[in-house]
């Protein structure tokens, strides 16, 4: 087959994997060779979708023995299926490296014979790279559920990121959906790899094993599970094996005829606010509890964000005063991110802050000013014990607003870089 | 009312705000005009014989260069406004992140920064054979005076490679063993598709997932004034329209 079919089949099966991350990870460009990674990761292009091109994502086969159903490179599928051969991804890598159209790769495969030997493949391009190339650009490995210890740790020492994907929050959606799978095993592959970041921890500075961590990607829409589960599950991931990212992916049935899965399409809207739930947890200080206690029906408000939809819930705790508040409670108030969190941290040592400070600042007053007390007189903050308060964060023409992510976090949050 | 001319560069700028302050001229009192784009960090032998004046936090150093890379002749008066009262009225000025000049200069530093990494991210090196010998060469439009701050991230990353980049507020130029600068080129520099960019194309196209559209998210991240000098950015139209609900 053509270099170019073959380029056109298996990017279009990769494109299902959402992470495109290349931040996290450092290497000098060696002698002679080419490429480096400072840090930052870099998005290259985006496209129409909203996603950014920062690695070439390919399947170094979308042949696959397994038979998610959920999965359009499941078994059973009527794909057109190729094949890479190892020189083939390390050739189109360089030369795209060189061109400056990308940060480095991602590859990923359908299960070939076993996890063993798919995972195998995606070492030797790895090493290929890294050895015959002298490349020092980002490389992302997927790798594959219940593959050997010792190979896992093989493509650590190649790879800046690993990532096996859990795909569903419990055991009973994997039953029904992709049956050669278990979270037993998945998780296994995740501790693996979380030993081999430890041990190289231990080691020192100069090892090198998977330095950006691990990721992992659940399927949302797919199975009746909701927000609140997958949230829950999403925290002891990150508590449990280290992980850097939990990405979702709002599942779309157009491609699939299982009557086994919903016919409907997963609102975009869930996707973003399992991202923005996500974030929260990450970087606010929320548990998965606090986002998802007293949800209708387990799933996150389409309306309001999570952050917004909590402090609606949570009304008795504010107003909060910008000049006095604990910086954990700073972080509560909606309209107000972490970098402008820091900001008023530092301000006020100065200066008493007003609400013209904020706008300033570039808070997003039209959320904050509701739960907020300033220096300077606040009317809006009268109307924080109103019933009607929640409608007045709908926008007039009928748009859903999105999260007060600050500016430049936009990215993060929807799950890219 | 003191009339000020420099030339466009941080170093000419920086001359003349150590002298009047020096004098203790407030900024109320001074007209700035500049001259034409000079190289932006070039130290004209007058500056060695300076004598280190008052100390500024080094916080403001840090800024100022990127500042100085703004393309509006705003940035000179304002910087020198925010030095002049770092020195003389408030030290802590920087941390008063609500004060209209610190935001001002803040902006800028921040649009200049954000400049430097879609030159990291857009630039597209296409390869030009030159008697036989491998060369790469790129079209880019900055939109701040950024080439020198921004170069060096392809010496490191490409040091084995020969390449140009040309761009309308400068050009840089890699030997594999020096980067120099050359004055601004125009679009006619821009080399031709090599034999690789079918290929990218294709890749754009085929990881674009149809059913899902985010035109505003990528235009965010992507903005429209870059697309002219991108490759892929001609098939965003019909990748839209073959955007599939």
């Amino acid at each position: 087959m053509e270099l170019r079919r073959k380029l056109e089949i298996l990017a279009d099966a990769a494109k299902y994997d959402a992470s495109c991350a290349s931040s996290g990870s450092r290497r000098e460009r060696a002698v002679g060779g080419i490429g480096n990674t400072e840090g930052m990761g870099i998005c290259h292009s985006y496209t129409p979708d909203g996603r950014c091109i920062s690695l070439l994502k390919l399947l170094l086969t979308n042949v696959c023995i397994w038979d998610c159903s959920y999965c359009i490179n499941r078994k059973s599928s009527d794909v057109k299926r190729a094949r890479f051969t190892p020189e083939e991804v390390v050739r189109l890598t360089i030369n795209f490296y060189k061109r400056n159209y990308i940060e480095g790769l991602f590859l990923s495969s359908g299960i070939i014979r076993s996890a063993d030997y798919t995972m195998e493949q995606l070492v030797l391009v790895a090493k290929k790279l890294r050895e015959e190339e002298n490349f020092g650009g980002y490389i992302h490995l997927k790798a594959a559920p219940g593959a050997s210890k010792e190979v896992l740790l093989e493509a650590g020492k190649y790879a800046d990121r690993l990532s096996a994907n859990i795909e569903m929050p419990v055991q009973t959606d994997l039953d029904q959906l992709a049956p050669e799978k278990t979270l037993k095993e998945i998780e296994g592959t995740m501790a693996d790899v979380k030993s081999g970041i430890d041990d190289a921890k231990d080691r020192g500075a100069k090892s090198t094993f998977a330095r950006a961590g691990q990721s992992t990607q659940l399927v949302v829409g797919a199975s009746a599970s909701t927000d609140t589960t997958i949230l829950t599950k999403a925290e002891s991931l990150y508590k449990k094996f280290m992980l850097r990212r939990v990405y979702y992916s709002a599942f779309s049935p157009a491609q699939f005829t299982d009557p086994n899965l919903p016919q409907e399409k997963t609102p975009p809207m869930r996707e973003h606010r399992l991202y923005e739930a996500d974030w929260l947890i990450r970087n606010y200080g929320f548990k998965a509890h606090e986002v998802t206690e007293g949800l209708d029906g387990g799933n996150l408000d389409l309306e309001h964000d999570p952050k917004l939809a909590w402090a609606l819930r949570h009304r008795g705790l504010f107003p909060v005063d910008v000049n006095r508040a604990s910086k954990s409670l700073l972080l509560r108030i909606p309209g107000i991110g972490v970098r402008n969190v820091d900001r008023i941290i530092k301000t006020r040592r100065f200066r008493r802050i007003t609400l013209e400070d904020l706008a300033r600042l570039h808070v997003t007053l039209s959320r904050a000013k509701w739960f907020i007390i300033t220096a300077d007189h606040n009317p809006d903050v009268f109307k924080l014990d109103r019933a009607a308060l929640p409608s007045l964060f709908r926008r007039r023409d009928g748009q859903i607003p999105l999260f007060a992510a600050p500016a430049g976090l936009t990215t993060a949050v929807t799950g890219e870089i | 009312m003191q009339h000020v001319n420099i030339d466009n560069t941080f170093e000419s700028w920086r001359f003349a705000a150590r002298d009047l302050l020096s004098k203790r001229i407030a900024p109320d009192g001074v007209i700035w005009t500049a001259g034409a784009q000079g190289r932006l960090f070039e130290s004209p032998e007058t500056t060695k014989d300076l004598k280190p004046t008052l100390s500024v936090p080094k916080q403001f150093l840090r800024l100022a260069k990127f500042v100085a890379c703004y393309n509006d002749a705003e940035r000179w008066p304002l910087l020198y406004r925010l030095l002049y009262r770092l020195v003389f009225e408030e030290r802590h000025l920087l941390e008063i992140e609500s004060d209209g000049d610190v935001r001002d200069v803040n902006a800028m530093a921040k649009a200049v920064r954000r400049d430097i990494h879609k030159f990291h991210a857009f630039v597209r090196f296409r390869r030009i054979d030159c008697d036989g010998e491998e060369i790469y060469g790129a079209w880019h439009e900055p939109q701040h005076f950024c080439v020198e701050l921004a170069t060096p991230f392809f010496e490191r990353r490409f040091g084995e490679m020969k390449f140009s980049i040309f761009t309308p507020k400068g050009c840089a130029h890699w030997d594999r063993k020096n980067l120099a600068f050359s004055p601004p080129a125009d679009k006619t520099k821009a080399p031709a598709a090599d034999e690789m960019e079918d290929f990218w194309l294709l890749y754009y196209r085929s990881i674009y997932n149809p059913f899902r559209l985010k035109i505003n998210a990528m235009k965010r991240e992507f903005p429209v004034r870059h697309w002219r000098t991108l490759p892929e950015a001609v098939l965003i139209p019909e990748l839209i329209r073959e955007a599939k609900y």
